[in-house]
């Protein structure tokens, strides 16, 4: 270690209480930085990961609506579907429908349920058993069970295992405790859904089956349809939005960029608390360093005074006391590093209590650019808060210092 | 000699003072603690400077050191008008001309004997290797050979004001200050410095110390005794 | 006033749609412009409420007249806007930027070809009733439908409030912990500082006892000051943060809030570390010898 840095650390470790609190209060300003750092980049990068999971870049919904954002359906879905496929730049479609089916006879009276294409769906992976038929697959018999993919949380609050059978229907009538269509359903597969909300049950059939349980309102009607574009850069996935929007006018189309900048809207609450949280942790860190150094500058004035008298220059007083600075600072944010990590999981598991929050999303995503950078940031800044004492204590009049001290 | 002074012969001049002035203001007051001095000190010369309470002593001994500025008149130290010396150039001057010891020692409590030696040599731009070997050969001179890793609330006040003469002697500077050397020391411990002064007298060093106790003065070579901020009396008396 | 406890029975809805506003402005043909009080029917034409802030951004008053359907891509009904309503102030509906409208009952019904259903319906009873009593005699009789108390549903529907809720407390907590450390850090650092003052004063023949007595009433007063300043500061960021919010999501909610018990907590937690802090710094002080302090 070089004598500066001797000197430095020697400096830091003469008041180990003062040298301990004052590295506590920069971590908890490093990790509150970092949080917020992580939570401002977190939704959005969530989110985006999310929307691209299976790489479709595009959602077809409802006109002025979001994807099941209401239980609105679009009506005419073949015919869309079929102009989107045919479309050279559309690489593949996967319309879906959403809809509440009664579970007659369990343990709870209802499961949220997705009709799917299982050959283009986006909407799960599955994870055990069987797949769904493609819709190709017509070989099965009306009267057969039907395959149905669903996640852990059914299973769970079912109590029921792959290959069991249950009935579904629609058509309830609680009045009259009937239903008007049921079919019995066998469980094929487990999938784990990316945007179900985990403790959610859901239950995936294929499309054409569930529209027939629907009833004929629902023969022709999916609630949302996803597309990709077959190059993948903005510009061919806006220009295909762009065309959906012109040659479709019953349906509104987003891009993943879209949607994203409207959730951050809906969200821009969190980013901008996030963002005057960060903004006072640094200020915090700043001031805590500033005036930690400034105290000790002026406690020392006597020996630094002497460290001038016996030959050292200015500039190495000032490096001398920016250097504890860059000391405090950096083991602070370490210390902060670790704090804001645990911290970060602990806020996220709050937030992903949020009612209808798709699995994969979280509020706090560690982004190593962003999160590097706000430390940095805070490293800096709490160097330079040693920037005035550190003046301050390099021109320090040495005579008149020498002799107060003796006086003193 | 393992601390030899520059080269240079005995009588040569090192310091010379032309009608040398220092005033300053202490609140609505102007006073003036150093009212035309001429002064010469010769390379290997043994001078204390002496006078009571307020003569102005120690300010004279900050102007031969370039730590203060003179108001008027020169200060020329190895033929070099301080008085003309910036701020970088006058600490440079300080760090490679000049070492001080203060009344209080004034060791860095936070660092050991030997890192305080290492301090000035650090500063100076020698590597860790060689001012380590410097630190310890100094501390061996001063008779704290065994006590390098010691830090200064470890040591005695005799031991500290050692250590800091050892400091004061690591870029073998041309010349000594000492401000009151003895003036926080015992007796029997002021008296064994004096001896180490003398031994680094006798070993070539130019050296100045300030005392207000006259005792301790006569054992210099030279007394110079101030009154009022002005050289009252001059006296020389054989080789300390 | 007569204290009126509502509570809601909940039907199970066969089906749900979504309802299409279509809020194109039409020429008058002929259509009698209403009146703005709400619930009058002119002759031909419905009256609908429409929210503020879809008056705003349509251009849309009392008298605008528009078509109304229940699908997209049908014609629909003109109606005219009767009145324009403030939405209240819901923290689980702040974040979405849909438009409301009422209409009557059997209208609805009509455009949404329900006949006779209804999502759900509130019922009020006298005070003189007791509502569980009420629930369980609604339910005993009930066909279909179930009844539940006002406040269950409220419990039940503000679980995104309860979770912002559960997140600012826990910001709360982390930033209460960080300015106890910037608190003891400061004020330790303060009272060092004096350290040679607290020597000389010891030297004089002051007692610990006071010398700690002196630092921890100062520490105190302090703290109270700068509580008070900080709450200064809190209440004027709130102003900001409703103004700000309230005008990005156009709702009447309120987003900070300063209270007498938020006051209360925060003058007394750094009052009580202030307080702390000054104990324990100048204890620290008091027990090292004065001419340690002093540097002999």
């Amino acid at each position: 270690m070089s004598m500066r840095a001797t000197l430095a650390f020697a400096t830091l470790r003469r008041n180990p209480a003062r040298t301990v609190l004052a590295v506590l209060g920069i971590a908890v300003a490093a990790a509150l930085l970092l949080d917020m750092v992580m939570l401002a980049t977190g939704m959005r990068e969530s989110f985006r990961s999310l929307l691209l999971t299976r790489g479709y870049q595009l959602r077809v919904s409802p006109k002025g609506t979001l994807p099941f954002d209401s239980e609105a359906t679009i009506d005419g879905a073949t015919a869309i579907v079929t102009a989107l496929r045919a479309n050279p730049d559309i690489r593949a479609v996967s319309p879906g429908l959403g809809a509440t089916l009664a579970l007659p006879g369990t343990r709870f009276p209802s499961v949220f349920s997705l009709g799917l294409e299982s050959d283009v769906q986006g909407d799960y992976v599955l994870e055990g058993g069987r797949d769904l038929p493609p819709p190709s697959d017509t070989t099965a018999s009306a009267a057969a069970p039907l395959p149905a993919v669903v996640n852990r949380a059914f299973l769970l609050r079912s109590g029921l295992q792959l290959g069991d059978t249950l009935t579904v229907a629609s058509g309830v009538d609680a009045q009259l405790r009937t239903t008007a269509r049921a079919r019995v359903v066998v469980l094929t597969g487990e999938g784990r859904f990316f945007y179900v909300p985990a403790e959610t049950p859901v239950m995936a059939l294929p499309l054409r089956d569930l529209r027939t349980l629907l009833g004929s309102a629902y023969r022709d009607r999916m609630s949302v349809a996803m597309a990709e574009s077959r190059r993948g850069d903005s510009a061919s996935v806006e220009a295909v939005r762009r065309w959906i929007a012109q040659t479709q006018p019953r349906v509104t189309a987003i891009s993943t960029e879209t949607a994203i900048r409207q959730v951050e809207e809906r969200l821009s609450y969190f980013r901008q608390l996030a963002f005057v949280l960060g903004a006072i942790s640094l200020g915090i860190g700043f001031l805590l360093v500033a005036t930690l150094v400034t105290l000790s500058v002026n406690e020392r004035r006597g020996e630094i005074a002497v460290l001038r008298a016996i030959g050292t220059q200015k500039g190495g007083v000032l490096r001398q006391v920016f250097l504890e600075g860059f000391m405090l600072s950096g083991t602070g944010i370490a210390g902060g590093l670790l704090l804001g990590l645990v911290t970060a999981r602990w806020l996220n598991g709050i937030l992903r209590d949020f009612p209808g929050l798709p699995a994969a999303f979280d509020f706090f995503l560690w982004s190593p650019e962003a999160a590097w950078k706000s430390l940095l940031l805070l490293l800096v800044s709490g160097t330079l808060a040693g920037l005035l004492p550190a003046w301050r204590a390099a021109s320090i009049p040495i005579v008149r210092s020498l002799r107060e001290d003796a006086v003193g | 000699m393992t601390h030899s002074t520059p080269a240079g012969s005995r009588g040569e001049v090192v310091i010379r003072c032309e009608q040398v002035q220092r005033s300053y203001r202490m609140g609505d007051a102007l006073v003036q603690a150093v009212r035309g001095i001429d002064l010469e000190i010769a390379r290997g010369e043994f001078a204390a400077i002496t006078g009571p309470s307020g003569c102005g002593k120690s300010t004279l001994l900050h102007l031969l050191g370039a730590i203060d500025a003179p108001s008027s008149g020169r200060v020329l130290v190895n033929g070099r008008d301080t008085a003309q010396l910036g701020d970088t150039e006058a600490t440079d001057f300080r760090l490679r001309h000049i070492g001080f010891v203060f009344q209080r020692f004034y060791l860095m409590p936070t660092l050991s004997a030997q890192e305080n030696v290492e301090l000035p040599l650090a500063e100076a731009g020698m590597d860790r290797r060689a001012r380590r070997a410097r630190a310890a050969e100094l501390l061996g001179y001063v008779g704290l050979g065994d006590r390098r890793d010691h830090r200064p609330t470890q040591l005695s006040g005799g031991e500290q004001q050692r250590v800091a003469i050892a400091r004061a002697l690591a870029n073998r500077p041309a010349l000594v200050l000492a401000d009151e050397p003895t003036g926080e020391l015992d007796a029997a411990t002021g008296e064994r410095l004096l001896e180490l002064f003398g031994q680094l007298h006798r070993d070539g060093t130019t050296l100045v110390f300030v005392t207000h106790d006259t005792v301790v003065a006569n054992r210099a070579q030279r007394v110079i005794r101030l009154l009022d901020g002005r050289v009252s009396s001059d006296t020389r008396h054989g080789s300390a | 006033m007569t204290r009126r406890l509502l509570w809601t029975c909940t039907l199970v809805l066969a089906g749900g749609t979504a309802l299409t506003a279509t809020a194109t402005s039409a020429r008058a043909q002929g259509d009698t412009i209403l009146s703005p009080s709400y619930g009058r029917r002119a002759p031909s034409v419905r009256g609908i409420a429409v929210d503020a802030r879809m008056a705003e951004d349509f251009g849309l008053r009392p008298g605008s007249v528009v078509r109304l359907s229940g699908k997209p891509g049908i014609p629909g009904d003109s109606v005219a806007v009767a009145a324009v309503f403030e939405r209240k102030a819901d923290p689980a509906e702040v974040a979405r930027r849909e438009y409301r409208i009422r209409a009557h009952l059997d209208h609805l019904q009509q455009l949404l070809e329900l006949d006779d259903r209804v999502d759900r319906f509130a019922v009020g009873v006298p005070d003189s009733v007791p509502i569980d009593s009420a629930v369980a005699r609604i339910n005993h009789v009930a066909f279909g439908f179930r009844a539940h108390q006002s406040a269950e549903v409220a419990v039940q529907s503000s679980r995104t409030f309860r979770v912002v809720e559960r997140f600012h407390r826990a910001i709360g907590l982390i930033t209460v912990v960080a300015s106890a450390v910037f608190l003891l850090c400061l004020l330790l650092l303060s009272v060092e500082e004096r350290r040679r003052d607290i020597a000389a004063l010891r030297l004089m023949g002051i007692s610990q006892a006071t010398v700690v007595r002196a630092i921890v009433i100062e520490a105190a007063l302090v703290s109270v000051i700068g509580s008070v300043i900080g709450a200064g500061i809190g209440w004027v960021a709130s102003l900001i943060v409703n103004a700000h919010f309230q005008q990005v999501y156009r709702t009447p909610l309120l987003f900070a809030l300063l209270t007498p018990e938020i006051f209360a907590f925060a003058t007394l937690t750094s009052l009580v570390l202030g307080i702390t802090a000054g104990a324990v710094a100048a204890w620290r002080l008091v027990r090292t010898p004065p001419l340690t302090l002093l540097g002999r």
